[in-house]
């Protein structure tokens, strides 16, 4: 216990600085862009007059060395500092605004890939060679090189112009949101016992999810397969077969378990790749996420959202792998800290 | 071996929450309820129209700030002509100004001062009253926070006083003739002072004005929902909810309107969803004059476009007719001039001069320039990718192709996102182009003085500055008498298309698919929507 306690402390020790490179990174790497936040935000029409008081107002007009000093002075109180466009709202508030919608997407895209990857790798690894083995195997490739723009849009084409039973965009009817308590509608509308609300958000969530899920389960799909016939080509799975066990027992007791294990660290890494890259989705299905809303502010400059957002990022990515490597040592009692 | 059985258990868990939650999708799904037993009835009788309550809009558009201290963007202030009202508007339909919060106004001292008689039942989505107090402080108050859109009361009111409870003066810095028109922006729309901060911008304020609807919930870039306003003066608004759907895709957009998701797709669809969809039957698609231009813009310091000679020729090249259809099927006009098409005082200066894709002109041209097939002017051409749409690399690669058709120009294409070509341009680093305007006001001038006037050019980079165009702009500027106004934009025209440091390329047309179902959807050259026109037809 106390080494795992250390452990954590060394991960969480490391990240302060892990974090302070890429915010320096970031901070100068935007700056050195050509491209300047406030004639993105005030237009073609502003004048010079006005555009010099913007700058002077945002801290824009002081040296780049000054500028790097103020934010890290404000960052180390915890303070983001305000966004430079629409409003100059709190950069973290924008993050919460944003954020509870990638999170969602990403939790249920994440659980879609595992189920159908883990369910289709399992039937490849027990039908290895045979027909099926060989269909799960074509699903896989044609799953991970799909086009998630594509691939989106045929299901809002399937299911939601045809069989007109899903919505094509959007996270829920604008007069079914559930009354703001954590930002994820699921909870939300079950906290609040508003069931209308969860199927509506449930319906909105379907597509992108499934698209998402779908396009990353095929990566499963043949990290199961390959786990699978390592772990059944080893003794105690003959040993197994010999004492006469039935072939579930064998998958699902002992074959499963000891192929799940590399499958978690694929799962850790590929949940912050989702939160990531999940942009296009929410592109496709208009899902209002912290990938768009990004990409935007990239485009506009808006350098302390930008900085901020990417802080953030990186604080939760850290968050996840260490949660995942603490996961991991409590799947395996073999690993420890 | 003890933690993967948990592993296995958790995700038994989560396959049961996932296939309750399908479960309880499907049994959401509304089922055709039972036929009612056939009963006689007497004959019928002529069905009367009714509305419904609610009308969904998706838009890609987005809302910026909901303050009219600080927006100043076209989507927001079609939000603002719905929620807020200001002294001047222009009837539906038109580019004609009438009266809005006003009953009456007088213009004295020579289009100097503006006395401004308000209606005496103005009130707030609130209720609160509305009277000239309210109004004073509320142009104040743009001119104090001296946010974005502040220009059209700092640059141009020196004072405003209020001479009683319902009276205003407004005492301009010059005359201008054509103030009602700037007194139909939303800076000078009446906010409630007590739910506006008074020196702060309020990004997010959904107080409103004194127009038809309220606002009732805004979520950024999500949804915005307004109501109908109890308080509102005039003719209540046919629909009592309007939704407005933010999507982030004009393809989704499209999808929405057929998954019947949202009852009218508005700005923006793409040219090929607005061909497919007026086939669709139940989709109606609505048409109608935009005031949107697109221009190039010639640095005319860098060399060789400081040559006049140059720049006529490759206007004589310009092939707009292939744009409008090849690039854009036909969804825009082709413009010859900076004023458009439909606006009092266009005329088709470019064409009148070059003709449409003059290649023995622009040889011509050319040649007297110095330039011949063995010897061809270079030009690199700016475009940037996503702002103006995904059709901005299709028009920039058939400018080329109708500048190198001469023989006697090589063009490169070039391009830069958004924030980055706005900077270059305006340090003056790229010598050639292409930009769009959206109007701030119905006037011919806010079409040609921010463009050739010395100085006030800047912002696009070129330096054009001409001392006979100059004093023509500032004429047609305070000039009361319209016939002269016409006349002095006539001419500003003809030495527009004669000196061509910015070539106007086409002109964008409006386009709102909705139901079959749904009426009273007005386009006309402001590009607004006015919802509280707009109706759905629900049956009899």
């Amino acid at each position: 216990m106390a080494s795992l306690k250390a452990y954590i402390a060394t991960r969480v020790v490391l990240t302060i600085p892990m974090i302070l490179i890429l915010l320096t990174l970031v901070f100068f790497v935007m700056r050195v862009l050509p491209g300047n936040p406030v004639i993105a935000i005030v237009g073609m029409k502003a004048s010079p007059k006005y555009i010099a008081e913007l700058e002077h107002q945002l801290g824009l007009d002081k040296p780049l060395w000054q500028q790097y000093l103020d934010y890290l002075g404000k960052l180390i109180q915890g303070d983001l500092g305000t966004s430079m466009i629409w409003g100059r709202r709190p950069v973290i508030a924008e993050i919460m605004d944003h954020f509870p919608a990638t999170l969602e997407l990403t939790i249920c895209s994440f659980i879609v890939s595992i189920i159908i990857g883990i369910a289709t790798g399992m039937i490849a690894g027990v039908k290895k060679g045979g027909k099926v083995d060989f269909s799960m195997r074509v699903y896989s490739i044609v799953a991970y090189s799909l086009f998630i723009p594509w691939f989106g849009m045929m299901l809002q084409l399937i299911f939601g112009v045809w069989l007109n039973v899903l919505p094509v965009g959007g996270r829920i009817d604008p007069l079914l949101e559930p009354k703001h308590i954590t930002g994820l509608y699921i909870i939300d509308s079950i906290l609040t016992l508003n069931f209308k609300s969860l199927v509506n958000a449930l319906e909105h969530l379907a597509l992108p999810s499934l698209t998402l899920g779908i396009v990353l389960s095929g990566i499963y799909t043949r990290l199961v397969r390959s786990s699978l016939i390592e772990v059944f080509s080893q003794d105690f799975i003959r040993a197994c077969r010999a004492r006469g066990l039935k072939t579930s027992s064998i998958l699902f007791r002992h074959g499963l378990k000891n192929a799940l294990i590399p499958i978690l660290t694929m799962m850790g890494l590929q949940f912050a790749l989702l939160l990531a890259g999940a942009v296009l989705t929410e592109t496709t299905f208009s899902w209002p996420g912290m990938g768009t809303f990004l990409m935007e502010r990239i485009e506009y400059r808006d350098f302390t959202t930008v900085q901020g957002t990417i802080a953030f990022y990186a604080l939760f990515v850290a968050l996840v792998s260490l949660v995942v490597d603490l996961i991991y040592a409590y799947v395996d009692p073999r690993i420890r800290y | 071996m003890r933690g993967v059985s948990k592993a296995v258990w958790a995700a038994v868990v989560i396959v049961v929450v996932i296939v309750l939650a399908a479960a309880a999708l499907l049994m959401q799904k509304p089922t055709p309820a039972p036929a009612p037993a056939p009963t006689p009835t007497p004959p019928p009788a002529p069905p009367t129209p009714k509305y419904a309550d609610t009308i969904t809009i998706g838009t890609t558009d987005k809302i910026s700030d909901l303050d009219p201290a600080m927006a100043y963007d076209f989507f927001t202030w079609e939000v603002f002509n719905n929620v807020m009202e200001g002294p001047f508007k222009y009837k539906p339909g038109t580019t004609d100004l009438e009266k809005g919060i006003i009953t009456d106004y007088q213009v004295q001292e020579g289009g100097k001062v503006y006395i401004l008689k308000l209606r005496t039942d103005l009130k707030f989505a609130d209720g609160s009253p509305c009277n000239a107090n309210t109004l004073k402080w509320s142009i104040e108050r743009v001119a104090r926070i001296n946010g974005d859109p502040a220009w059209f009361v700092t640059d141009l009111v020196d004072k405003v006083d209020v001479l009683d409870n319902y009276t205003l003066k407004i005492t301009l810095k010059s005359p201008l003739s054509f103030f009602p028109a700037i007194l139909a922006v939303p800076t000078y729309f009446p906010i409630p002072p007590d739910k506006y901060p008074a020196d702060k911008v309020s990004s997010d304020n959904t107080a409103g004005g004194v127009g038809p609807y309220r606002i009732v919930k805004f979520v950024r870039d999500q949804q915005l929902v307004l109501e109908a306003n109890p308080y509102y003066y005039g003719t209540p608004p046919k629909t009592k909810t309007v939704v407005i759907k933010f999507y982030k895709d004009a393809t989704t957009l499209r999808l929405a309107l057929e998954s019947g998701e949202i009852d009218i797709a508005w700005k923006t669809l793409n040219p090929t969803d607005i061909n497919s969809l007026k086939t669709k039957p139940g989709i109606k698609v609505w048409e109608g004059p935009g005031s949107f231009i697109r221009y190039i813009v010639f640095n005319t310091k860098i060399p060789p476009f400081d040559n006049k000679l140059v720049r006529q020729a490759l206007a004589a090249a310009l092939d707009r007719n292939s744009i409008a259809q090849k690039v854009f099927l036909g969804t825009v006009d082709p413009l010859y001039s900076l004023i458009p098409n439909g606006m009092w005082g266009h005329i088709d200066a470019f064409k009148d001069k070059y003709g449409e894709a003059n290649l023995d002109l622009a040889k011509q041209l050319l040649r007297q320039a110095g330039y011949s097939e063995s010897n061809k002017l270079k030009v690199e051409l700016w475009y940037t990718p996503s702002h103006y749409g995904d059709t901005e690399a299709d028009v920039a690669a058939l400018i080329k192709e109708a500048w190198e058709k001469t023989g006697m120009v090589e063009v490169t294409v070039k391009s830069a996102e958004w924030s980055t070509y706005l900077d270059l341009t305006r340090k003056g680093q790229l010598a050639v182009t292409l930009y769009g305007w959206y109007p701030d006001y119905m006037d011919p001038d806010d079409y040609t003085f921010p463009f050739l006037h010395t100085g006030s050019n800047r912002w696009l980079g070129n330096p054009y500055s001409d001392p006979e165009m100059d004093k023509m702009l500032e004429q047609a500027e305070v000039e009361p008498d319209q016939s002269k106004r016409v006349e002095l934009y006539k001419n500003i025209q003809i030495k527009l298309a004669d000196d061509a440091p910015i070539v106007p390329i086409f002109q964008g047309k409006l386009y709102v698919a909705s139901k079959d179902t749904v009426g009273g959807i007005v386009l006309d050259p402001l590009m607004l929507l006015r919802y509280y026109l707009i109706y759905k037809q629900v049956g009899s």
